[in-house]
């Protein structure tokens, strides 16, 4: 019955095993520990979530991949795990994140984000005739709130909110790396190396500005937050999340 | 998102238009709507586009908005005067700038003034004129400069000088005679204020002050209230009631909270081992 | 005759220094029939939040609900209280969802945002029946006597006033204009909203 592979409750995803398992959400984390590492780290006065963008073969064009995705202008996600997945969460995403502007004339908090991922992947765990996401997020973004905050989202549907955490290949010895590594008061300057170095301790090959993605939140100033929007109260938000150019990925690896 | 979400994109909810249709019939006419009577115009020059708005709102013969704001956002390069109803044009060009900003996010590109001008001409054809949006787009990408105007029904025109709203004429009538083409970017700007000064003048719909941007290739600069012709006089007294003027039979006081304070009492933390 | 003047009332709203009032009249007609003289159409959305429903009562009523539904669903899922910006963005945005079948109110609204700051920034803003909004610096006003209330606030309301003096400037403003309005009136009541208080008061007026 519950053998190695799973058995006979592999393949029906609602049902559960006698042991209290749902072998198919546990296949699909499979598939994220297969991903490239990814991970994020929660500075003082920022956020950092940074992954590797290997390919299987160098024929292929890197420059039009994306594995950092923008959602709206306080919020970005970084994966590991199956890159189509992915494709469809972040535009899902997206449409949340507008359909919430249109109602509510701003974008949503991280948490509200993410928990509407975290119920589309969860809905993917419990409905009949599909499969889980093979995919775990990291979820970076700001909000007048709770301020910067980092949520990690599985493909079971649960979510929770960390100061660094990695995901994919090598998570748990990148775990350890960040453990170590991790204070507090830790600046967003640092936080961006400390990211660099923890990837590169499971590195294949050469780590380059094509080979590296790199989004980072940064908090808004007193200053900026007393400024408000651009153009006055009617105007639109000042972004808080923005991916780093190749140039400035360069000039990150270089020092 | 997903059926479960309550920030689904809503769409139109007609369940109260039995009930109001029958009130209809037995006389009770609609409320009228805000509506912006507006002049909107823009033109061409060398280097780019400026548009140019009045800023007063109407209810029938009432000014319900004497400083509102008609240039709308669509993109950063990309912006469109509206006229018409003003929730229309309000929430028209709301929907189409997300749907841009999504576009730009999933083609990972600059999107151009044709994009927006297509989806905004399909939105009101769809609804046959009932959305009551005359809009005047304008903006600059990878193509060149674009004018385009957009009328209710969803027909185009892509003109290198245009106005719409109940004071066009007028304004029409400043550019008619004063554009040039490959004009300098301070020339431009001062023919759209006269055509949006032609306006507020000459016209009952259009009033109050000059709203005024100019896009260009790299810089898009939004001038609220470049002009303000009819600021009110200060007023030479006041009319400020003495307190206790107002006679009142019941009061009642709430309290808000301002500050919170947590004490820890006892001392000792709780034990958790 | 307008559906508006199917059962009267009217509101208006001013700012103040650090301080806004909102004040309606406290009729419920039918037609030309008083029915009821303490008929509500203000309501607390929040502690610093208040919104005045003038219009077609069984729409004040529906609305009512409808944006104390939204606003608990808000509260409980993002675990916090909704900003009156926000608020009156939701209140735009139900409306113009109904733009083909409206309902019949034109919502004002006051209350007292937070600034990064720390301190409290007046807010007030009115949408028209589908929901278009007018943020106002000054002042704000809806309902039967609306024509009427636009005059005398325009004459009365000026920059920064105390609270105390606010309210006199808000309550004379109602209590004239509902006075030439045959479908307000029946008694007023104000709200005045500071940062540590709001005080409302019911006023004396004409009760015919």
């Amino acid at each position: 019955m519950a053998s190695a592979d799973g058995g006979a409750y592999s393949y029906s995803l609602t049902v559960f095993s006698p042991s209290g398992k749902l072998v198919q959400i546990e296949h699909a984390l499979a598939a994220v520990a297969q991903g490239t590492t990814s991970l994020g780290i929660k500075a003082s006065n920022g956020i950092v979530i940074a992954t590797e963008k290997k390919t299987s073969s160098i024929l292929i064009d890197d420059s039009v991949i994306d594995k950092v995705a923008v959602i709206c202008p306080n919020i970005g996600i970084v994966y590991s795990g199956m890159g189509p997945d992915f494709r469809v969460l972040i535009t899902k995403a997206r449409k949340s994140a507008q359909a919430y502007w249109k109602i509510y004339g701003e974008y949503p908090p991280t948490r509200v984000l993410t928990q509407e991922i975290a119920t589309v992947m969860q809905k993917a765990t419990q409905s009949g005739g599909v499969r889980p996401y093979g995919v775990s997020l990291l979820v970076a973004g700001w909000d007048s709130h709770r301020g910067p905050t980092l949520y990690q989202v599985d493909p079971s549907g649960s979510y929770w909110a960390w100061k660094a955490s990695a995901i994919g290949k090598n998570m748990l010895n990148a775990k350890t790396f960040l453990e170590k590594r991790y204070n507090d008061d830790i600046s967003l300057e640092d936080a961006i190396h400390t990211a660099l170095l923890t990837l590169k301790e499971g590195f294949e090959g050469q780590m380059t500005e094509k080979t590296i993605e790199i989004g980072v939140v940064t908090v808004p100033t007193e200053a900026e937050l007393e400024e408000g929007k651009i153009g006055g109260e009617t105007g639109r938000v000042r972004p808080t999340f923005r991916k780093l150019s190749e140039e400035e990925v360069r000039d990150y690896l270089a020092l | 998102m997903s059926s479960s979400s309550i920030y689904s994109p809503p769409g139109f909810d007609f369940s109260n238009q039995l009930r109001n249709n029958f009130m209809l019939q037995k006389g009770l006419p609609l409320p009228k709507a805000t509506s912006t009577g507006t002049t909107i115009v823009g033109c061409l020059f060398k280097d780019g586009i400026v548009l140019g708005a009045d800023t007063r709102a109407t209810e029938g013969p009432i000014v319900a908005d004497k400083n509102c704001e008609k240039i709308h956002y669509i993109t950063e390069s990309i912006r469109c005067c509206g006229a018409g109803t003003a929730a229309d044009t309000e929430f028209t060009t709301a929907l189409i700038s997300s749907n841009m900003e999504m576009h730009a996010l999933q083609t990972g590109r600059k999107p151009r003034v044709v994009t927006a001008m297509t989806m905004l001409k399909q939105m009101l054809f769809r609804y046959q004129g009932q959305v009551g949006a005359a809009l005047v787009l304008g903006g600059v990408d990878a193509t060149g400069a674009h004018l385009f105007t957009i009328h209710p029904h969803g027909s185009t025109d892509k003109l290198p000088y245009v106005t719409m709203g109940s004071g066009s004429l007028a304004a029409m009538a400043v550019f008619e005679s004063g554009w040039k083409p490959n004009m300098e970017r301070e020339d431009a700007l001062n023919l759209v204020k006269l055509a949006i000064a032609a306006g507020i003048f000459n016209d009952l719909g259009s009033g109050s002050n000059i709203d005024a941007c100019i896009i260009t290739a790299n810089n898009t600069e939004m001038l609220r209230n470049v002009e303000m012709p009819n600021v009110r006089v200060q007023k030479e007294r006041d009319y400020k009631f003495r307190r206790g003027t107002t006679a009142w039979k019941k009061e009642d006081v709430r309290k808000l909270i301002v500050e919170e304070q947590t004490l820890l009492i006892g001392g000792d933390e709780m034990d958790t081992s | 005759m307008s559906i508006m003047e199917y059962n009267g009332g009217s509101v208006v709203a001013m700012v103040g220094k650090d301080c806004v009032a909102i004040a309606s009249d406290l009729r419920l007609g039918n037609q030309a029939l008083g029915i009821s003289s303490n008929f509500q159409k203000i309501f607390p959305i929040t502690d610093r939040i208040y919104l005045g429903l003038p219009g077609l009562a069984t729409d004040v009523t529906t609305l009512r609900e409808r944006f104390r539904f939204r606003v608990n669903m808000y509260t409980i899922k993002e675990e916090r209280e909704i900003e009156p910006e926000t608020f009156a963005h939701l209140v735009s945005s139900t409306l113009y969802e109904h733009r083909f079948g409206p309902y019949f109110v034109e919502p004002v609204m006051a209350g007292l945002s937070k600034t990064p700051s720390g301190g409290v920034k007046p807010f007030i803003a009115a949408t028209d029946l589908i929901g278009c909004l007018n943020f106002a610096k000054d002042f704000v006003v809806a309902g039967t006597a609306s024509s009427k209330l636009y005059g005398v606030a325009e004459g009365l309301w000026e920059p920064d006033l105390e609270a105390e003096d606010l309210f006199e400037t808000i309550s004379q403003t109602l209590l004239n204009a509902v006075d030439r309005d045959a479908y307000s009136g029946w008694g007023c009541i104000v709200h005045v909203i500071t940062k540590d208080k709001v005080v409302t008061r019911t006023l004396k007026g004409r009760m015919d």
